[in-house]
């Protein structure tokens, strides 16, 4: 039994429709992220999942209990907003305590989850002071524990770490995985950022325009991008594109793009026999894009010269932008790299790790 | 490079405008303190003299006015009903207006906001041609020259503009906020009271006093429903002093200053939250 099952759920605004047909199962104890742009409909699942938006079609299933009627507050799910929406007059204690006053548990109980929570949280020394006293770290935590004191169903996060400096966010990312297996709970978290997803999340599915992409593991999103959209969004920095014709070569098959040529490895060739003459989108990782200089042993490679436009310098690794013709890319090569901006280099294109997507469909091809 | 040209310098340039500003304050206040001054001068010199004349030798002044308003003509009965009136008049269209300008900002429901529209559009009706029509229809409640009826004439009145001003307000406040206490398992009736109001002091605060100095001086709305001589507020009986006496000044500015002490006291207890309110109104528009 899922602990969170979508079918068929459609949400429209006037006549704008923001999820459209999402079908989507989270299992007990399964932290599922909810990734894509802004406006992608991400934050409207998560509100229709919490009972503050109505949908218009499909059905909504909380354990084995339809809740499309149900109020917020009988779902049993705890959310913690991306302004964290604390309570500006009451303290932190009362904060974490106000849901299990409402459901009138007695009060040695509600001392006794809030004071355990706190100290899971690391936040015992706070809990009589307001949230106005609090750091943004700090108050992100408050609204953690509000949520896990009242051991919902389900948790649901929205952006939780878009309000946090870099360094916070790398830090508060680790917690929450940690509070994830600690709990067992089943979490579904919305963000924005591909980076946030991945890390965290056992599951990931992708949104573009109200329509699910493609739900996976990370990994299945990382290696095998069903479209365009989930290929350029997963992954950082972003996939590379080029428009290339398939062209045969003896026994084998070309992708040609006027300013280069690479050939299409032995085993990826049936897929594409039928797109022979024909325009596909090719696109390959800026870390499957090396220095030829600076090889990793035993890697099968297609050198492509191309020209040194920018260089950053990351310390363990840097980021070429490069020109190959007219069209930009990016590499990310070995450190050791002498490239400097303006020269030409051979750049060496891993085809064992290139995607081929349907430049009308989108779709990937191979 | 410009140097600090010191504190006597700022201070010069500032007195041309607070010299003003001091002076249209103390232009504002002569015909109050002139009322002042009138309130302890004898009868006999009020109804040949100015009151400037007072700070003249001989100095005559007298708490015999006071002595009067307060022991005789019913004025502290009368302060008692004003406070009978006040109080239940301020507090129940208050009650009445927030829950409603709650359901209207944050409840969804079919003709939401043509229903706040015609609440609002009652603004523009004049409370006179109201009258007839009401003390008919308290009449028929036998509610005539009783407080609950007077109560529920201030309750409707003052509505459509609390209604405005707090939907608005309560409009303002984070979305998140009441969201999570929908979802921390609060009814509408919890977050109104447990949510709602805490966050809305100043607008509360300041309409309070709005609707209690607008109850306090009321005349009119008393004059019609009330009718009954042991039930007159204030308002009614300092204005049956005119009636009564006339000329006889004296009391009627005794009268005056004693029925401004309360509301008095009031303002300067929520004047800071009066301040809070204009100016939160206006930031948030």
């Amino acid at each position: 039994m899922a602990a969170v099952r979508f079918e068929h759920v459609t949400k429209t605004f006037g006549k704008v429709v923001a999820v459209r047909d999402l079908s989507l199962e989270v299992a007990h104890g399964e932290f599922v992220a909810l990734v894509g742009p802004s406006g992608c409909g991400k934050t409207t699942v998560l509100r229709l999942l919490a009972g503050l938006e109505e949908l218009q079609e499909g059905a909504i299933y909380i354990g084995e209990r339809l809740v499309n009627n149900v109020p917020p507050r009988d779902r049993d799910v705890a959310m913690v907003f991306q302004s964290y929406a604390l309570y500006p007059h009451m303290s932190v204690f009362d904060n974490m305590a106000f849901g299990l006053t409402l459901r009138k548990m007695p009060r040695p109980e509600i001392e006794r989850r809030v004071r355990q929570t706190a100290r899971i949280l690391g936040i015992e020394e706070l809990l009589k002071r307001r949230p106005r006293q609090l750091s943004g770290g700090q108050r992100q935590r408050v609204a953690l524990g509000r949520a896990i004191v009242r051991e919902p169903a389900a948790f649901l996060l929205d952006e939780p770490l878009s309000n946090l400096d870099a360094k916070l966010r790398i830090q508060t990312r680790a917690e929450i995985s940690r509070l994830h297996r600690q709990l067992g709970a089943t979490f579904i978290s919305v963000t924005h950022d591909q980076t946030e997803a991945m890390t965290m999340a056992d599951r990931i599915a992708a949104l573009n325009a109200g329509i699910l992409q493609q739900v996976g593991t990370p990994q299945e999103l990382y290696d095998h991008p069903v479209n365009l959209f989930v290929a350029g969004f997963i992954g950082s920095p972003a996939m590379n594109f080029f428009e290339v014709k398939v062209a045969a070569a003896g026994e084998g098959l070309l992708l040609e793009a006027g300013s280069f040529r690479v050939p299409v490895p032995r085993e990826r060739a049936p897929a594409l026999a039928d797109w022979n003459g024909k325009t596909v989108i090719l696109g390959i990782r800026p870390e499957d894009i090396h220095d030829s200089l600076f090889l990793p042993p035993g890697l099968p490679v297609s050198l492509v010269k191309a020209k040194v436009d920018v260089t950053e310098l990351l310390g363990n690794e840097v980021l070429l932008h490069m020109l190959v013709g007219d069209k930009p890319f990016l590499a990310r090569v070995d450190s050791r790299t002498r490239a400097k901006p303006g020269q030409e280099i051979d750049t060496a294109f891993n085809m064992s790790k290139m995607h081929v997507f349907d430049p009308a469909s989108e779709k990937a091809i191979a | 490079m410009k140097r600090d040209r010191g504190w006597p310098v700022r201070l010069l340039g500032r007195i041309p405008l607070h010299a003003i500003v001091v002076a249209i304050a103390l232009l504002w206040m002569v015909p109050t303190v002139g009322l002042l001054v009138s309130s302890f001068r004898p009868a006999a010199q009020v109804a040949v003299t100015g009151w400037w004349t007072a700070f003249q030798t001989p100095f005559q002044f007298t708490l015999d006015n006071y002595q009067a308003v307060l022991t005789q003509n019913g004025m502290a009965r009368s302060f008692v009903n004003s406070l009978i009136i006040s109080v239940p008049g301020t507090i129940l269209p208050l009650l009445v207006a927030g829950l409603a300008a709650y359901a209207f900002a944050w409840m969804k429901f079919p003709g939401r906001e043509v229903l706040f529209t015609i609440v609002v559009a009652l603004l523009v009706v004049p409370i006179q041609t109201t009258l007839i029509p009401v003390l008919r229809l308290l009449a028929d409640a036998k509610l005539v020259g009783t407080f609950p009826g007077i109560w529920l004439a201030h309750t409707a009145y003052g509505l459509p503009l609390a209604v405005y001003l707090l939907r608005n307000f309560f409009a303002t406040l984070p979305r998140e906020l009441i969201e999570s206490a929908y979802l921390d398992g609060a009814s509408h009736l919890r977050v109104f009271f447990r949510m709602i109001l805490p966050l809305s002091v100043p607008a509360v605060a300041s309409l309070a006093l709005f609707q209690f100095l607008w109850v306090w001086n009321d005349l009119l709305v008393a004059l019609v429903y009330l009718q009954i001589p042991s039930r007159a507020p204030m308002t009614l009986t300092i204005n049956n002093l005119v009636n009564s006496f006339g000329t006889e000044w004296q009391l009627l500015t005794a009268a005056a200053f004693v029925s401004m002490i309360l509301p008095l006291i009031v303002f300067i207890a929520l004047q800071r939250y009066f301040v809070e309110g204009l100016v939160t109104g206006s930031v948030k528009g």
